[in-house]
């Protein structure tokens, strides 16, 4: 794109760019905090609440929760059920997208409404369990992706962005001889690179932050992903939780030691974005094809 | 380029063709069977975990007793419907439940369409990205890491926030307890935390739209907010109104932890949501008939607004969800 | 197949012969004491008649709440298992969800052998399901386990369930809580622990007034508090106050503690500090981490409510951020009649029970209550509630000093910790070796607490209404508290909050609960 070179042009963009710099400072400063917090002891954070640089640097917290292996096991067992989560999840979900996508399609108006459906009523917690423990998936990583493998939401976002590709296309390739499969693989997916990089981003977070299925159908802690040793470590450490008895946790995990947890389990899910954003720019193909 | 309207839009409702007789209708079907070869793993996703538990929902007309099964709990009707019609604080807080969800729909829903029209209109891809990828960081902390920070922030023992009111002679303010702070407080911590990550499927839809247009509309002369208003925004109406439509269905279901941390005893006639209540009314006390009832309630009213929602929509000649 | 039992068998001698090892290794204490556990322990017959083919070791699968921030490794766990010829598959939740777990469990019949619950709460839901006869009956057996015979009675008729025993409990002293205060700065300041709720009030007025910390500054505060009325600073002094412990007879019936004119007095007592600015404004929206940073960073001087056994901890932290702070602890502060009450809890903090679904006859029952009756030996319950010898814990004058490595003990010992079925009483486990002088005297305390124990009569009752609506009430009460100590709420304005909470079913609760309380 050509810059604009006129007089409100540039106005437009300075006011834009300070607008942003402002917006980007508040979203970024209480995680600064945090990155802070986990670099600096307990005694500096108690003494001065919200540490933005510390005083005094320590390492303590990442040798406490380096000093076993469970938290590289626990990011293993992430990164691979979301990985493997991920390529399976927009595997089957694209394929429905773009049946349902179609506009020749009989039927897809039910379909789609018994899609949405799902997005309001759920059977609860013990149904589902039920049918996961039937199908003999209790104690395997496959219960941590398959009760979850389609997303609604992302279905349905998926499939609009299908219906955007300009159907001559389709048609075209049609005469050329592919079938369906054909035109989903060769065409409409490379044409929708911004869509399956912001819904594989949608899946990889999901998965990332997988707790509750892990609760519920591990049973052997071995096979925990890390939010479930994130979440406790939060929770003992922001005595949050409400089973209030005498006990509790007193003390409660250094606050270090917290935000040491959080920045290891955030960090590998942040670095998928940037990745995925050079993607962005690509859609940009889509226009030219058509022009 | 001179009209004020939105440019023309090319979708109209492509129904399937009219058929005359059911063998035109046999033979699209099985023109289209690998159509519908490709629907056969979401549907028995569908069917599998989402339709076979719902018999779940049967438990809102018994007393589900968990060791006595469904088969083997006690029909009660509707009792647990009226029991929640008639609680004396059933309409204060349902009241509660519409006004955030107001809230969330007025205020913080059109923020991330704006942001991403700011973000899409940075010029340099540096700072595009770098911007794009600070403001969706607040995402991924979890609610109490959000509410416990804010708490340090406002706190009247030595809060960050009254300190400096206090500096500068201003009165103390008790944003935690006081029921008329707990909406902005709200609000604030869902725009902090979530408007970044919503902008990802604006700025997604944003990056499939054609540069010829905006080229030619600078042709014309038009000026930078010109073309946002004339070719950007009518570009993502769609994904906009299915979005809409989407958060619409989720009127009752607002989530339990975030306000559950902000909620205290000082500002409970504001805070207590229907979510809330669930909580401690059914799931704390074992009341699985009574959570489950007052879901069954939730979803019935997602259904109908999704459905009028939907129903307009397509009135007004778009796409709908389905 | 032959693989497997070749294995068994393997592990079966392997066990045999640590378990006479450790026969011959019994410590000082038990051997002292002989329980006659420790004997029952180590008089299988293999070890006495050694051509006997060794007995297989039990399978037991244990689920229970996870209070650390991780599960711990299998250290103790295999030490266990050799003492107990046992096979252990401990399966850990967060406390956090675990009733998330326990009911799915439950429902779907999944529940393994041994079900720990999480803590009162749990049991009073679980009840429902006990009386229908979900779970084993174990209270006709329990004679024949020498130790488990020895759990206290009283404790075991509070977790009855209509009058039948069909838990094991894990035991809590009866009284821990009190004060914990900033000894350096009374002593500054020239005060005395408070003999009365005036002193105690006076204190909490110096504290914040007359600048203890010596900083020239006003910024400290007497008293910190958190938003629970419970494990708060609220109801121990509401029992200090002379408020009974949740429910007492006036006029011949059962009525909660709310409608007693103590009550009211202790909220006026709250209100008065608050008022005044002596404790943290922001107490009814203040979490445990929070209270807890506020008073070991040096902001405040008076923690009342928590476990005086805390002090340790708050301590260690404390001196961190104020090096030459001194803490001590107090818990004898009489009403303004001069008298001194302390609440109690029912003895324990959670309970065991044991699944029909899982466990199939009275035979593999008695075989996994003999696990608990060894658990009841010091050897196991030293181990894990210590952890091992040499490694966790050091024995010093028969008490057992924790190695100042926290951290391991965090991470191997802690999660077994809460496990121990029993109290040291009973399960004849150390004491702790204390050498903070606060501790000490908190150790003291504890045991002077009970002589002025108030006990809660409903503990060993039950009332429909109020196990499926009792959480909801209580808020109702909850709120009109702190909305009293806010000064929101008039006297008038909390007696219609009670009315209120009797329409929507207190009186229903009233009622059962007298019904119960006359039989």
């Amino acid at each position: 794109m050509v810059e604009d070179r006129t007089f409100s042009g540039r106005l437009f963009s300075a006011v834009n760019f300070i607008l942003l710099a402002l917006i980007a400072l508040v979203t970024v400063l209480p995680f600064i905090h945090v990155v802070a917090g986990s670099f600096t002891t307990s005694a500096e954070l108690a003494a001065n609440k919200f540490v933005l640089i510390p005083k005094v640097w320590s390492l303590e917290a990442y040798k406490f929760i380096f000093s076993t292996n469970t938290i590289f096991r626990a990011l293993g067992v992430s990164i691979g059920v979301t990985l493997i989560g991920t390529l399976f999840s927009m595997f089957i979900t694209a394929l429905m997208a773009y049946g349902l996508s179609r506009k020749d399609l009989d039927g897809r108006r039910v379909f789609n409404f018994l899609v949405v459906f799902t997005m309001l009523f759920h059977g609860g917690m013990i149904p589902t369990f039920l049918v996961v423990k039937e199908l003999g998936l209790i104690d395997s990583y496959a219960a941590l992706i398959l009760p979850s493998a389609i997303s609604a939401f992302n279905m349905i976002i998926l499939k609009n962005f299908f219906q955007n590709i300009p159907e001559g296309l389709e048609e075209s390739a049609k005469i050329d001889g592919c079938n369906d499969f054909g035109i989903l693989f060769k065409i409409v997916l490379p044409l929708s690179l911004p869509a399956i990089a912001t819904i594989s981003l949608f899946y990889a977070v999901t998965y990332w932050n997988t707790y509750m299925s892990a609760i519920l159908y591990l049973d052997n802690s071995a096979k925990w992903p890390i939010q479930v040793l994130l979440r406790q470590i939060v929770v003992l450490a922001s005595g949050m939780d409400h089973s209030a008895t005498l006990d509790g946790t007193v003390p409660p995990p250094d606050q270090t030691i917290k935000m040491a947890v959080i920045v290891v389990a955030t960090l590998p899910i942040l670095m998928v974005y940037p990745f995925l954003q050079k993607h962005f720019a690509k859609g940009a193909m889509l226009g030219s094809m058509k022009g | 380029m001179q009209e004020v309207t939105a440019p023309p839009r090319v979708v109209p409702e492509p129904q399937p063709k009219k058929y005359k007789s059911s063998s035109e209708l046999k033979k699209r079907l099985w023109r289209n069977k690998l159509l519908y070869v490709m629907l056969i793993p979401g549907v028995l996703y569908f069917i599998i975990f989402k339709y076979l538990p719902m018999y779940g929902l049967i438990i809102s007309f018994q007393d589900y007793k968990p060791y006595q099964g469904i088969t083997g709990s006690e029909w009660v009707g509707m009792k647990h419907f009226s029991r929640l019609f008639t609680e004396p604080d059933f309409l204060n807080i349902l009241a509660n439940t519409l006004i955030l969800f107001g809230m969330n729909i007025l205020i913080y829903f059109p923020i991330p369409i704006i942001l991403a029209l700011m973000l899409n209109e940075l010029r340099g891809t540096f700072f595009k990205r770098f911007f794009q990828t600070l403001v969706y960081l607040p995402h991924f902390m979890s609610w109490v890491i959000v509410v416990s920070i804010s708490f340090v922030m406002v706190t009247m023992d030595g809060g960050i926030i009254n300190e400096l009111l206090a500096y500068f002679g201003f009165a103390k303010i008790n944003f935690l307890l006081s029921p008329g702070w707990f909406r902005p407080m709200y609000i604030l911590q869902v725009i902090w935390r979530e408007a970044g990550w919503g902008t990802i499927i604006y700025l997604a839809s944003i990056a499939a739209i054609d540069p010829g247009l905006y080229e030619a509309s600078r042709m014309d002369g038009a000026g930078r907010l010109r073309q946002v208003w004339h070719i950007t925004l009518p570009a993502i109406r769609g994904v906009i109104i299915t979005l809409f439509i989407l958060k619409i269905g989720s009127v009752l279901d607002l989530g339990f932890e975030h306000v559950y941390l902000l909620l205290n005893s000082m500002n409970r006639e504001v805070a207590e949501i229907i979510d809330t209540y669930v909580y401690t009314a059914g799931l704390r006390q074992g009341q699985f008939s009574y959570s489950t009832a007052i879901g069954f309630f939730k979803s019935i009213v997602g259904l109908i607004m999704v459905m009028t929602v939907n129903k307009v929509s397509k009135k007004i000649g778009e796409e709908g969800v389905y | 197949m032959t693989k497997k039992s070749f294995t068994l068998l393997l592990s079966s001698l392997l066990t045999l012969s640590m378990l006479s090892a450790c026969g011959g290794n019994n410590n000082k204490e038990a051997a002292a004491t002989k329980d006659p556990g420790a004997s029952t322990g180590t008089n299988t017959t293999a070890t006495t008649d050694p051509a006997a083919e060794p007995e297989k070791p039990t399978e037991i699968k244990i689920m229970l709440p996870l209070n650390t921030t991780d599960t711990p490794p299998d250290t103790i766990k295999n030490e266990v298992e050799k003492l107990t010829n046992t096979k252990l598959t401990y399966q850990f939740f967060p406390a956090d969800t675990y009733e998330e777990k326990l009911n799915s469990s439950f429902a779907t019949g999944s529940l393994p052998q041994v079900t720990y619950l999480k803590n009162q709460t749990t049991f009073l839901q679980m009840k429902e399901a006990i009386k229908d006869g979900q779970f084993w009956e174990i209270g006709p057996l329990l004679s024949e386990f020498p130790n488990l015979n020895k759990l206290k009675p009283e404790i075991l008729n509070n977790t009855k369930v209509d009058g039948k025993l069909y838990t094991l409990y894990i035991g809590r002293p009866l009284a821990r809580q009190g004060i914990i205060y900033r000894k350096d700065w009374a002593d500054k300041l020239g005060l005395k622990a408070p003999a009365n709720t005036e002193e105690l009030f006076a204190m909490a007025k110096a504290f914040t007034e007359q600048d203890p910390d010596g900083n020239g500054k006003k910024d400290t505060i007497g008293v910190v508090d958190r938003n629970e009325l419970v494990y708060g600073a609220f109801k121990t002094v509401s029992s200090w106050f002379g408020t009974p412990n949740n429910w007492a007879e006036k006029d011949g019936q059962l009525a909660p503690e709310f409608t007693f004119p103590q009550y009211i007095d202790t909220m006026d007592f709250f209100k008065k500090l608050r008022e005044g600015g002596y404790m943290n404004q922001d107490f009814a929206a203040t979490s445990k981490t929070d209270a807890v940073n506020m008073f070991t960073s040096g902001k405040a001087g008076l923690y009342i409510g928590g476990s005086m056994q805390d002090i340790d901890s708050l301590n260690k932290d404390l001196i961190k951020n104020v090096p030459d702070a001194v803490l001590d602890t107090h818990s004898m502060v009489a009403g303004p009649d001069g008298k001194f009450a302390q609440w109690m809890i029912p003895g324990y903090n959670n309970v065991v029970l044991f699944p029909k679904s899982a466990v199939k006859d009275e035979a593999e029952l008695k075989k996994i209550l003999k696990f608990f009756d060894y658990m009841m030996t010091p050897e196991v319950s030293n181990l894990m509630y210590w952890g091992i010898e040499g490694t966790h814990y050091t024995v010093v004058d028969g008490k057992a000093k924790a190695t100042d490595n926290k951290e391991l003990i965090e991470r191997e010992v802690k999660g077994f910790k809460d496990s121990v079925i029993g109290e040291y009483e009973t399960n004849g486990m150390y004491q702790s070796l204390n050498v903070l002088p606060g501790r000490i005297h908190a150790e003291e305390l504890v045991l002077e607490n009970v002589k002025y124990g108030v006990a809660d009569p409903t503990a060993a009752l039950d009332s429909a209404t109020y196990t499926s609506k009792g959480v909801e009430l209580q808020q109702i009460i909850a709120d009109a508290t702190y909305k009293y100590m806010y000064g929101q709420l008039d006297k008038a304005g909390f007696e219609k909050e009670v009315e209120n909470w009797k329409s929507r079913g207190g009186a229903k609760i009233i009622e059962e609960y007298n019904a119960a309380y006359k039989k």
